[in-house]
């Protein structure tokens, strides 16, 4: 454990100024920013165009990871919450931790917007001229207030430590039992918001797909469920994989029980998902008749059969039988392996989703749909295979490192371990 | 409109009295008819929209589906080879998906039943383009590429990162003409008339010829229907 000599050593400044670890980290996270911020000027500059998006697959990698960390934000307000609602005292070690895990993570979703939409500098419209009947007017109210029922939390649970060590971040408030209580008395009034809150969130991303009558693969009453079931996988995940990281940086006090724990709280909601994902399937491919261009004959055995079977055998069954032996999931590195491949299992889920949902027009005529650039051949195509430019690979990888820099000085500079009184 | 002088003003008395309205009613409906017995494939109207609304190369608000496998390949029935195709642009449906999921409004329906678009607001989303099953939307990807660099026809350009499509030429609208689709149409396959007048030339065809909604279960109610066929397509 080499890093933890660098990151305990708080007062960097004065005596030494060499670059530790922690500088690294920092510093490449930055550069990886900067990168990222001209490659976004790039794409503003010359239109979307520099992206793989086409008329045929107008969404891709930007919404993708929108609905990603959306999904991935869900962890944290569930154990904040579910510690609150259900007594699940357990949960108490990782809380604030979790709490600001899903405040970066709905913070990055909402940044996702900017590189998706041809013209960020209109955002604003949005509360402007807002369109009630629009699903993506209904998700942009509830990030808002997911991110600020999050930030909220993260106050309520860090104010008072950051008080009582003179901390410029508690905002000139003091630390007095007085206090103390009334933060607590707002943690269970939170809780009852945050957990409703939590599942429309995650209902309202799904239905900007899944109420589209044209598009047969998300047209299913499934969709929000599905959506909430997958949300609790990779937001558990995360939480339960930052949790490891942190502890190893010494920042952080639980033991192996706590992982062995959330181990099998995991293996129960990737469960809950393998079971959406068979009915889905099932339902579809049941009456073997192709409807829609046939997007589950796609899925089970065609273009993206791959796909499909990685995300049911990778990501759900393989962690499922991971997690399911109570001797296996004792050891905290199993539990690791097996939530970081269940969130790689849940981006390939939302890969799928969004690709096939929009791999053939409903109308399967030939020439097909205007592509909208010029091209060789011809300006039309009846499908498309869609793989992110390097441009999308770069600027998700800029908004990856954003997350990354504001976690790292949450974890370095908030009391994320409740101190013993 | 001043400025810009319009071209339908340059036509000989002939051409501006063939593409003339009918006297629509006091509140009209636009609406147009396309009978597929007429329709002879030859991407008229697809061309002649691009030039008439600056649509930039690569762009597309009409384009002609052939029934089948191939564009322009014949299918074959029992042994008859049989070719048919579908003119295809924007449907301005009464139930419009794209209006609804539009986060700005800047796609709405106007009083007349057309459905504009407005690319001062569009915010450049797409999401317009997911909800519409006829894939007729088009989005701005990049700076517009058109042949010698020239604009052409009637329509300021749209900006980049925005949406468009077809708007039933309302330009000419206002100057009484039929759109350029329907004026250019050489075996008169599109009719366009007003579907509130019980005796308009659209409403007439849509009765007695039973004119069809394209994917008329997605519940989107076009207002451009389709006449089928009555005889058989042989070659």
């Amino acid at each position: 454990m080499t890093a933890h000599v660098d990151v305990d050593r708080r007062t960097l400044g004065g005596a030494r100024r060499r670059i530790g670890p922690f500088g690294l980290w920092i510093g490449f996270l930055l550069l990886v920013m900067a990168v990222a911020f001209g490659t976004w000027i790039y794409q503003v500059s010359n239109g979307l165009g520099v992206t793989n998006l086409r008329n045929t697959v107008m969404w891709g990698q930007y919404i993708l990871f929108f609905m990603f960390f959306v999904g991935l934000s869900a962890g944290g307000l569930i154990v904040a919450s579910s510690g609150r609602l259900f007594g699940a005292t357990r949960f108490s070690p990782i809380v604030r931790l979790a709490v600001v895990e899903a405040t970066v993570a709905v913070m990055l979703a909402a940044i996702f917007l900017f590189p998706d939409i041809g013209r960020p500098e209109r955002l604003w419209h949005i509360f402007r001229y807002p369109n009630l009947t629009s699903p993506m007017v209904w998700d942009f109210t509830i990030v808002a207030a997911y991110f600020a029922l999050s930030a909220a939390y993260v106050w309520l649970y860090t104010r008072a430590d950051l008080a009582a060590a003179g901390s410029p971040l508690a905002l000139g408030t003091a630390d007095t039992p007085e206090s103390r209580a009334r933060d607590d008395r707002w943690k269970g009034i939170l809780a009852w918001i945050a957990l409703p809150a939590a599942v429309l969130l995650h209902s309202i991303t799904a239905w900007i797909f899944g109420l589209q009558i044209s598009r047969g693969f998300w047209y299913t009453a499934i969709m929000a469920p599905m959506f909430v079931a997958s949300a609790l996988v990779s937001g558990l995940a995360l939480v339960i994989l930052l949790a490891l990281v942190v502890r190893r940086f010494g920042r952080l006090h639980f033991d192996d029980g706590l992982v062995s724990y959330l181990g099998a709280l995991l293996a129960v909601f990737i469960s809950v998902e393998a079971f959406f994902v068979l009915s889905e399937a099932l339902t579809a491919a049941y009456p073997g008749a192709p409807f829609e261009g046939d997007p589950i004959a796609r899925m089970l055995t065609g273009q993206f059969a791959p796909l499909f079977w990685f995300e049911v055998i990778v990501g759900l069954f393989v962690p499922f039988v991971l997690l399911a032996r109570r001797s296996w999931r004792a050891s905290p590195r199993v539990v690791a392996v097996a939530a970081g491949i269940a969130i790689i299992g849940i981006y390939v889920h939302r890969l799928n989703l969004v690709l096939n949902g929009l791999a053939i027009s409903p109308i399967g005529l030939p020439p097909g749909v205007s592509v909208g650039t010029v091209q060789d051949g011809s300006s039309f195509a009846m499908s498309n295979w869609y793989v992110p430019s390097l441009v999308e690979w770069i600027i998700v990888a800029g908004v990856l490192a954003f997350g990354a820099l504001v976690f790292t000085f949450a974890a370095r500079w908030l009391p994320l371990q409740p101190r013993q009184h | 409109m001043p400025e810009r002088r319009s071209p339908v003003d340059l036509l000989s008395p002939v051409s501006r009295a063939y593409g003339e309205l009918e006297p629509p009613s006091e509140h009209p409906r636009w609406g147009m008819v396309v009978d597929t017995e007429r329709c002879i494939g030859c991407w008229s109207c697809g061309v002649i929209c691009k030039s008439e609304n600056n649509v930039p190369l690569g762009m597309w608000w009409n384009r002609i589906l052939t029934e089948g496998d191939g564009l322009d390949v014949p299918t074959s029935e029992h042994g008859h080879p049989e070719m048919s195709w579908t003119p295809l642009a924007c449907q301005h449906c009464d139930n419009a998906p794209c209006t609804k999921v539009c986060p700005v409004q800047a796609t709405y329906i106007r009083e007349d039943g057309v459905v504009m678009m407005d690319n001062t607001r569009c915010i450049g989303c797409r999401y317009c383009m997911i909800a519409c099953p006829y894939g007729v939307r088009t989005f701005n990807w990049g700076a517009p590429d058109r042949p010698n660099g020239l604009e052409t026809g009637m329509v300021e350009a749209r900006p980049v990162g925005t949406v468009e499509k077809c708007t039933f030429c309302v330009h000419r609208l206002e100057e009484g003409q039929v759109p350029s689709c329907v004026w250019s149409c050489p075996a008169g396959a599109r009719i366009f008339g007003d579907l509130n007048d019980p005796d308009s030339r659209v409403s007439r065809l849509i009765r007695d010829r039973s004119g069809e909604m394209l994917l008329e279960e997605k519940g989107t109610l076009p207002k451009v229907r389709y006449l089928p066929a009555r005889r058989r397509q042989e070659l």
